[in-house]
C-alpha cells in the first residue's frame, strides 16, 4: 500500500491483478472483506469500497449468505479496459521519456522489436 | 446511522490554560477514528472529558444519547485506557485480569488468554516489577478483550516495542472486524496507525483543526517536484499546502490531483510524490517534524 | 430523545456495581488484610517476648500478678489508628484505577464503604477470638492482658462493640482523609488538619472558658464506654458523608 493513490483503489487493482493472473479464477469464491482488511492491514470500510468498486463494475458479484464470487468473464472485461488505457499510461509516458533524451520513433521502433525478439 | 459520541462547543479550562477549546464534532457508531495531534494538543483531556473522568468548563457531551458524568448506564459500556494506568499495589497482571471481567459485561476471557500469550506478559509477576513495555500491554490488552461498545485507547502503546505495536494493531482489525464497536485511538505515531483509521480527528492546541474521512484526507495533497520554473507553472493559481526547495530544486504540495493532472505533470518531467496522512498533518498545523516522529 | 440507544440497555444492577468495587478491595488484600495482620502479629510476639522475659526473670513466688497492669497498656491499639492507613492506602490507590474502569464515584464510594465496614467485622472478629484465646490460656500463660485493655469494658460483647465502632472511625476518618487527597493533594492534607487542629483547638477553648470540664469528665463517666464509643458514630458518619461529596469533585488528573 503507497500513498500516492487511495488505498481503495489500490484494493480493487491487486484483486483484478489476481483475477487476470487466474489467482482468483472466475466464478471462483474471493476472500472476505474482512480477511482483505486483515491481509493488508487496512481498516475494513476502506476494503470493502475497493470491493463495492469492482461489484459496481460487475467484475465481482454477491451470493447471498456465502461471499463474493468473480463474475464470468470478469478477466476479459478488466483487460479489456486496461487495454484502452495503455495508451495513455504507458505509450504517452514511453514516448516523452524517448523524446526528453532524444530517441526518434524510427529508433523506438527498432528499439521495441529488439525487445520483442529477445524477450 | 446513530451518534454514538456527540459533542456540542466542549471546552475545559485548567485555571488559565485553555485545554480544550470550543470543540464540537460527532462519532458515529462501529467506525475506528484517529485522535491525532502533537503532545500536549488536548486529546487526552477530551477523552477524559468524554469519559466522565473529568468536568468540562462549558458545553455538551452526550455518549449513547446521554451525558457521561456519573453515569453508570453509559459508562459501562466504555473503556478508557490510558498509557500513564497506575494499579493497585502488589497488583499481578493476573489480578487485573480477574477483576477487569467484573466491569465489562462483553468481556471475552479466550480472547484476553491469546493476547496475553501474543504479549508474552507473565501473568504471576508483581506489576512493580514489569519492564514499560509489559505494563503497557496489560492496557491494550484489557482495551480489546473488554469488547466495550466504546473504546478509548489513549497512547496506551508508547511502551511498546515495534513489534508490539503491530501485534496491537493486527489484533485490533482482526477483533474489529469480528466485533463491530466504535474505537478512537489517539496517537501522534501517525503513519503507524493511518491505514486503520476511517476517521480522523485533529487537534492542535485545543482546537479541533480536522474532521474528516481518512480516505478524503489521504488523497488531499501530493508533492510536485522538479525544476522551479516548471513546476511553478505546473502548480499555476493551484492552492500550496506547503512549499519547499534547495538550489534550482522546488517540492511544492498542493491539493489531490486527478488521473489527467497526473499525467500533465508527468509528461512536463515533473516527479508526483506522495504525502502521507503523517506528513499532511504536520503541514496543516505546521508544526516541527520531530514532534511525530516514532519515538520508540 | 426518543428511544434510548439499545447499547444502553440490560445495564447491571446498581447493587452488582457496588458490590464489584468492594470485591475490587480484596482482590488482592495484603494492604488491607495481610499486612496489618502480620504486624499485629509481630507485636504480639514482642510483648509476648518482653513478658516472658519479665516473667522469666522473676521467681516463681512473685510471678503471679507480675503482669498484672497489663490490661493498662495500649500495644493493641495500634491496629485501630493503622486502620486509617489502610482506608487512605485504598482509596487514594483504587480510585483512578476505579474510575478507569467505568466505575462512577458514587458507586466507587458506596462499594469503598462496604469493604470499610467489612474490614471492621474482620478484624473485630479476630480481635474477639484473640481475646478468647488469651482468656482461654490464662494471659498468655503469664497473667498477661493485651487484648483486653480495660478501657474496653469487662463483657466480650461490649469490648467487641467498642472495638467495630472504633475501627469504623478510624477507616471512615482515612476515607474522608483520603478524598481530600485524591481532590486536592497535599496542600489540600495540610490545610484539612489545620481546619480539623483549629476545630479541636476551638472545642477546647470553648470547654475552658465555660469552666465545663468537670461537666465534660461527668459525662464521658456517665456515658460509659460503650456511649462515647456509640457518640463517635457521629463523627464517623460526618467522615463517611464528607468522603462521599469530596470524592464526587475529584478527577484522576489530580490523584495520578
Amino acid at each position: 500500500m503507497d500513498d500516492s493513490r487511495p488505498i481503495f483503489a489500490q484494493v480493487a487493482e491487486n484483486i483484478e491483478n489476481d483475477i487476470i493472473s487466474g489467482a482468483l479464477p472466475e466464478e471462483g469464491q474471493v476472500p472476505s472483506t474482512n480477511e482483505f482488511a486483515a491481509f493488508y492491514r487496512i481498516n475494513p470500510a476502506t476494503a470493502l469500497k475497493g470491493v463495492n468498486v469492482l461489484v459496481d463494475e460487475g467484475i465481482l458479484y454477491k451470493k447471498r449468505g456465502i461471499g463474493m464470487f468473480v463474475a464470468t468473464g470478469a478477466q476479459e472485461q478488466i483487460t479489456g479496459a486496461r487495454r484502452d488505457k495503455f495508451s495513455s499510461e504507458y505509450v504517452r509516458p514511453l514516448l516523452a521519456e524517448a523524446e526528453k533524451l532524444g530517441i526518434n520513433s524510427t529508433q523506438l521502433t527498432q528499439m521495441i522489436a529488439k525487445e520483442a525478439k529477445n524477450s | 446511522m446513530t451518534s454514538t459520541i456527540e459533542v456540542h462547543n466542549l471546552t475545559k479550562r485548567f485555571g488559565k490554560l485553555i485545554a480544550v477549546n470550543d470543540v464540537s464534532f460527532s462519532v458515529t457508531e462501529n467506525k475506528i477514528y484517529g485522535l491525532l495531534g502533537r503532545n500536549g494538543a488536548g486529546k487526552t483531556t477530551l477523552m477524559q472529558l468524554l469519559t466522565g473522568q473529568e468536568f468540562a468548563t462549558k458545553g455538551t457531551i452526550s455518549l449513547f444519547g446521554q451525558a457521561p458524568v456519573e453515569n453508570a448506564k453509559v459508562l459501562q459500556n466504555t473503556c478508557f485506557i490510558k498509557e500513564s494506568q497506575r494499579y493497585p499495589e502488589n497488583f499481578r497482571p493476573k489480578d487485573v485480569f480477574t477483576t477487569a471481567p467484573w466491569f465489562f459485561a462483553n468481556w471475552d476471557p479466550k480472547f484476553a488468554e491469546r493476547l496475553i500469550a501474543d504479549f508474552r506478559l507473565p501473568l504471576n509477576r508483581p506489576i512493580k516489577k514489569l519492564s514499560r513495555g509489559q505494563l503497557s500491554s496489560i492496557g491494550v490488552i484489557v482495551g480489546l478483550a473488554s469488547r466495550a461498545p466504546l473504546t478509548f485507547f489513549d497512547e496506551p502503546y508508547l511502551g511498546l516495542d515495534a513489534v508490539a505495536r503491530h501485534i496491537f494493531y493486527d489484533r485490533l482489525l482482526e477483533d474489529y472486524a469480528n466485533h463491530p464497536r466504535t474505537v478512537v485511538l489517539s496517537t501522534h505515531l501517525i503513519d503507524e496507525v493511518s491505514n486503520l483509521l476511517e476517521h480522523v480527528l485533529v487537534i492542535d492546541d485545543g482546537k479541533l483543526i480536522i474532521n474528516e474521512d481518512a480516505e478524503t484526507l489521504r488523497n488531499r495533497a501530493t508533492t510536485v517536484v522538479g525544476m522551479k520554473t516548471a513546476v511553478d507553472t505546473f502548480v499555476g493559481a493551484r492552492k500550496v499546502l506547503h512549499r519547499d526547495g534547495i538550489g534550482g530544486l522546488s517540492s511544492v504540495t498542493v491539493a489531490g490531483l486527478n488521473e489527467s493532472e497526473r499525467r500533465d505533470a508527468k509528461a512536463a518531467g515533473l516527479e508526483l510524490s506522495p504525502v502521507s496522512l503523517q506528513q499532511l498533518i504536520i503541514q496543516l498545523t505546521s508544526t516541527d517534524t520531530k514532534e511525530f516522529e516514532v519515538s520508540a | 430523545m426518543t428511544t434510548t440507544n439499545p447499547v444502553l440497555a440490560h445495564p447491571a444492577s446498581p447493587l452488582k456495581r457496588i458490590t464489584n468495587v468492594t470485591r475490587l478491595h480484596f482482590a488482592n488484600p495484603w494492604t488491607t488484610l495481610g499486612l496489618p495482620w502480620i504486624i499485629l502479629g509481630v507485636i504480639l510476639a514482642g510483648t509476648l517476648t518482653i513478658w516472658w522475659l519479665i516473667y522469666s526473670a522473676l521467681s516463681s513466688a512473685n510471678r503471679e500478678g507480675a503482669l498484672a497492669g497489663t490490661e493498662f497498656g495500649g500495644s493493641s491499639f495500634f491496629i485501630f489508628v493503622y486502620m486509617m492507613v489502610v482506608a487512605i492506602q485504598a482509596i487514594s490507590i483504587t480510585f483512578p484505577f476505579a474510575l478507569g474502569y467505568g466505575v462512577t464515584r458514587r458507586d466507587y464510594y458506596l462499594g469503598s464503604s462496604l469493604a470499610f465496614i467489612i474490614l471492621a467485622v474482620i478484624y473485630t472478629t479476630g480481635l474477639t477470638i484473640l481475646a478468647a484465646i488469651e482468656k482461654a490460656t490464662n494471659g498468655w500463660g503469664m497473667g498477661g492482658s493485651m487484648f483486653a485493655p480495660i478501657y474496653f469494658g469487662d463483657s466480650a460483647l461490649g469490648r467487641a462493640y467498642v472495638e467495630f465502632l472504633l475501627l469504623l472511625f478510624f477507616l471512615f476518618f482515612g476515607a474522608a482523609i483520603a478524598a481530600v487527597w485524591v481532590r486536592w493533594k497535599a496542600s489540600g492534607v495540610v490545610a484539612f488538619f489545620i481546619v480539623v487542629g483549629a476545630l479541636l483547638l476551638g472545642l477546647i477553648a470553648l470547654v475552658t472558658f465555660t469552666d465545663s470540664w468537670f461537666a465534660v469528665g461527668d459525662t464521658l463517666v456517665r456515658l460509659g464506654v460503650l456511649g462515647v464509643a456509640s457518640w463517635s458514630l457521629v463523627i464517623t458518619a460526618i467522615s463517611a458523608i464528607s468522603g462521599f461529596f469530596l470524592l464526587r469533585g475529584a478527577t484522576p488528573r489530580n490523584a495520578a
